[in-house]
């Protein structure tokens, strides 16, 4: 069967997306561009034997890069020795912005790549009186001309069958002004360009670091000696091509309306309003925190009994030893610890998408843009930091639409002390242990405390911007020059791919690490090599004579605990962190959660088990039940309890966003800085909090 | 503030002609996505304290926001 590498190309918000899940359906993997974290998606499918891979590009509206996004389609259509370089590109661009389509499809076929063009969403096309002639389109462009109505799945089929479609001579329609082709012929030279187009692309870049460094070298002295302004070509390339195509495409499409008023217009003038504007997106933020904490419920109390029940059926299946310990304590619990966080997330990310889907996100930009800017961020950061409520590892990521260096450095720094949803579970579980269970004006109070984390949260993200602002004087230019599209309905299929992706993103990679953490806490928890662990039966006997049987036994557990490896380590931090009010089975949880915050639940539970004998308690009741051997008082009191939330709210309890940190900022002053003071602030906070309401 | 009118000048409702540019060091985001000389649009909506500004070019659904840095940056043809 022979093979088809494909490339998705698009303008933002031309339904390039849903295409994709179209023509892949589940076949589809997240992955990443080497070297780069821009977001790769790839999915394969199989029509009239020939096995296509179909790669969905980041959307661009030229192929000049003016953010990270945009790089990365420049790099891939630019160079053919690059893994992810297409033997054909599907240009898709909307009906209503077909100029600006058509410009990128020009761009690309002239680097060399044959190129086929969808016009998607045609149904809005029709709807709006618009007439296509698609013959005329095809004159022009030289190549198959498709119409789709993706969300409706018409039009997919031809699409396919397109594939194969060889494009015709393309006669190109920019010429190099004159003034340039020396240089051009230079850079020809240099890099040794297919061709003197890709020359003219790669002398008017701004960046050139994907050259090797002599090359970059080479074309900055050239660049200098000329006195090239790469940002003037890029301007005289665009202009051209747009006069020319104004004549072009006069005859090709015919705009046989006059006025239109669509829901959209009606939309907005509320949902953008200077006022009930603001008053809509936090009613709605509002709601989305409400539903995650009431409507996760039932589904986290199945979860959690559920695995309980499990723990203590496996444990009596089967024969009493240490594999019995591994398989109920360490894997069945630990998995616990994972499976009941989906709720939660999924939640969260089927509101995220719907906003997404919807067009709504865009407008978040637009909103937030003027109060996000005295913060040293752009309205662009709004939504790394809403996806920062999910999980801070692609919100980093996403940060990458951002233009401006020093906006998206701000933004990636700070987005770590929004509330991501690792920290929820231990948000949900101490509030549930110390905030008690009561009406405040009508709304829940618990739901009012979780609110607040958030804010918090929200509160210290916008903080150290500020400070971050002050601290990094670089003179820079910023803008925001953003589409808002038609609102349209989600697409159900999108919404839930979407959901699927980032829920089952989230279970295997941080799933292993929180397994990978439960056996290795069970080992060290269920060893030692101290006199009181291994005689902790006879130290037990002679500490305490005619004590009884069951008593006996869960003293024996606890000494047990207490004096194995983990026992140690949780003893050896225990007096720094005594004055945050926790002791060291807790110090046990803050040093396994640094691998990530979830996995503070988890070991709790796995630590608090392993000293007791009782199996069938779920992870909460034994939380509460838990005594602080220090002051006497519950483990998990109102002051230890404030103090715990407020540690996780700042402290950089998470490996992974490190390294997607160090990998997006490449640099790892930056990346310490971060964890230095997020953990020292956390510190600071949980103490101060302690100190003064214990 | 030159004497020509740009974009920022324009209250909600009011259309407009884009005449040129204030200087050559405009993003080449504005000339991508179709603000070029002769284009007609509609100042749509604004955000108070100098907030950014939202446009529909004529014919077109969709909207565009610019800061209203950019927008000053956009001149419009005298009426």
């Amino acid at each position: 069967m022979t093979e088809m590498k494909i490339a998705l190309v698009g303008n933002p918000n031309v339904g390039k997306s849903t295409i994709f899940n179209q023509l892949t359906g589940l076949r589809q993997k997240a992955g990443n561009y080497p070297g780069v974290t821009v977001e790769r998606k790839t999915g394969t499918f199989t029509h009239q034997q020939v096995k296509y891979q179909l790669i969905d590009l980041p959307g661009a509206y030229g192929i000049h890069p003016s953010s990270l996004d945009e790089e990365v389609v420049y790099r891939v259509l630019a160079d053919p020795q690059n893994s992810n370089y297409p033997e054909k590109v599907v240009v898709i661009g909307d009906p209503f912005n077909l100029k600006r389509s058509v410009l990128l499809y020009q761009q690309i076929r002239e680097m060399g790549l044959p190129a086929i063009f969808v016009i998607n969403m045609i149904d809005e096309a029709e709807r709006a009186g618009l007439v296509i002639d698609v013959q005329q389109l095809e004159k022009v462009l030289a190549t198959k001309v498709l119409l789709t109505d993706a969300r409706a799945g018409k039009g997919i089929d031809e699409l396919r069958a397109a594939l194969q479609h060889q494009p015709g001579e393309y006669a190109t329609a920019f010429d190099i002004p004159e003034e340039y082709t020396a240089s051009v012929a230079q850079t020809k030279q240099i890099t040794g360009a297919r061709n003197n187009y890709n020359a003219w692309l790669t002398l008017s870049q701004k960046h050139h670091r994907y050259l090797p460094a002599d090359q970059a070298d080479e074309l900055a002295t050239l660049r200098k000696d000329q006195g090239i302004n790469y940002h003037r070509l890029q301007i005289q390339e665009t202009l051209a091509r747009y006069t020319k195509l104004d004549q072009q495409l006069a005859t090709a499409v015919k705009d046989t309306t006059k006025k239109r008023e669509n829901a959209t217009a009606r939309l907005d003038r509320l949902l953008i309003h200077p006022f009930w504007g603001y008053v809509i997106f936090f009613a709605l933020l509002l709601l989305i925190f409400q539903a995650i904490y009431t409507w996760s419920g039932p589904f986290m109390d199945a979860i959690d009994s559920g695995f309980a029940w499990l723990a203590a059926s496996t444990s009596e299946l089967l024969p009493a030893g240490p594999f019995n310990g591994l398989i109920t304590d360490g894997i069945i619990t630990g998995i616990g610890g994972i499976v009941i966080f989906i709720p939660q997330i999924a939640i969260l990310f089927i509101f995220i998408s719907l906003m997404e889907e919807s067009g709504y996100m865009s407008r978040v930009v637009y909103l937030m843009d003027r109060w996000l800017k005295p913060f040293g961020l752009s309205g662009k950061s709004a939504v790394p930091l809403m996806s920062g409520a999910a999980c801070a590892i692609p919100a980093v990521m996403s940060a990458r639409t951002i233009e401006n260096d020093k906006e998206r450095l701000i933004t990636i720094l700070v987005t770590p002390f929004m509330t991501c949803s690792a920290r929820l579970p231990i948000y949900i579980i101490i509030i549930g242990l110390v905030i008690p269970q009561t009406k405040f004006m009508g709304l829940d109070l618990q739901g009012l405390v979780l609110f607040g984390m958030y804010v918090l949260g929200v509160v210290a993200a916008l903080g150290s911007a500020w400070v971050l602002k002050q601290v990094m004087k670089t003179s820079y230019k910023s803008y925001l020059i953003l589409e808002m599209p038609t609102y349209k309905y989600p697409v159900v299929r999108n919404v839930l791919y979407n959901v699927w992706d980032k829920t089952m993103g989230f279970v295997l990679g941080a799933g292993k690490i929180i397994l990978a953490i439960s056996v290795i806490l069970w080992v060290l928890g269920s060893f030692g090599i101290s006199e009181r662990f291994t005689n902790a039966e006879e130290i037990v006997r002679m500490e305490n004579p005619g004590i009884d049987e069951e008593a006996f036994e869960n003293r024996v557990q606890s000494e047990r605990l207490e004096y194995s490896f983990l026992g140690s380590m949780g003893r050896a931090i225990e007096p720094l962190i005594e004055p945050l009010g926790y002791d060291w089975k807790m110090g046990i949880g803050l040093i396994s959660s640094f691998a990530a915050r979830e996995v503070f639940v988890s070991t709790m539970a796995t630590v608090y088990s392993l000293g007791g004998t009782d199996d069938e308690l779920t992870i909460r009741e034994r939380m509460g039940a838990e005594i602080n051997q220090n002051t006497g008082w519950p483990a998990y009191n109102f002051a230890s309890g404030i103090s715990l939330l407020l540690f996780y709210a700042f402290a950089m309890q998470c490996m992974s966003t490190i390294a997607i940190v160090r990998k997006e900022t490449n640099s790892w002053k930056w990346t310490f800085i971060q964890l230095a003071f997020m953990t020292g602030f956390a510190y600071l906070a949980a103490l101060l909090a302690y100190q003064m309401l214990k | 503030m030159s004497q020509h009118r740009s974009i920022a000048s324009l209250s909600p409702g009011e259309t407009g002609t884009i005449a040129g540019y204030r200087s050559n060091d405009i993003p080449i985001k504005v000339y991508e996505m179709g603000l070029l000389p002769g284009e007609v649009f509609t100042l749509t909506h604004r955000l108070p304290f100098n907030g950014p500004v939202c446009i529909r070019v004529k014919n077109n659904p969709n909207s565009i926001a610019l800061r209203a840095t950019e927008a000053d940056l956009i001149l419009i043809e005298s009426t």
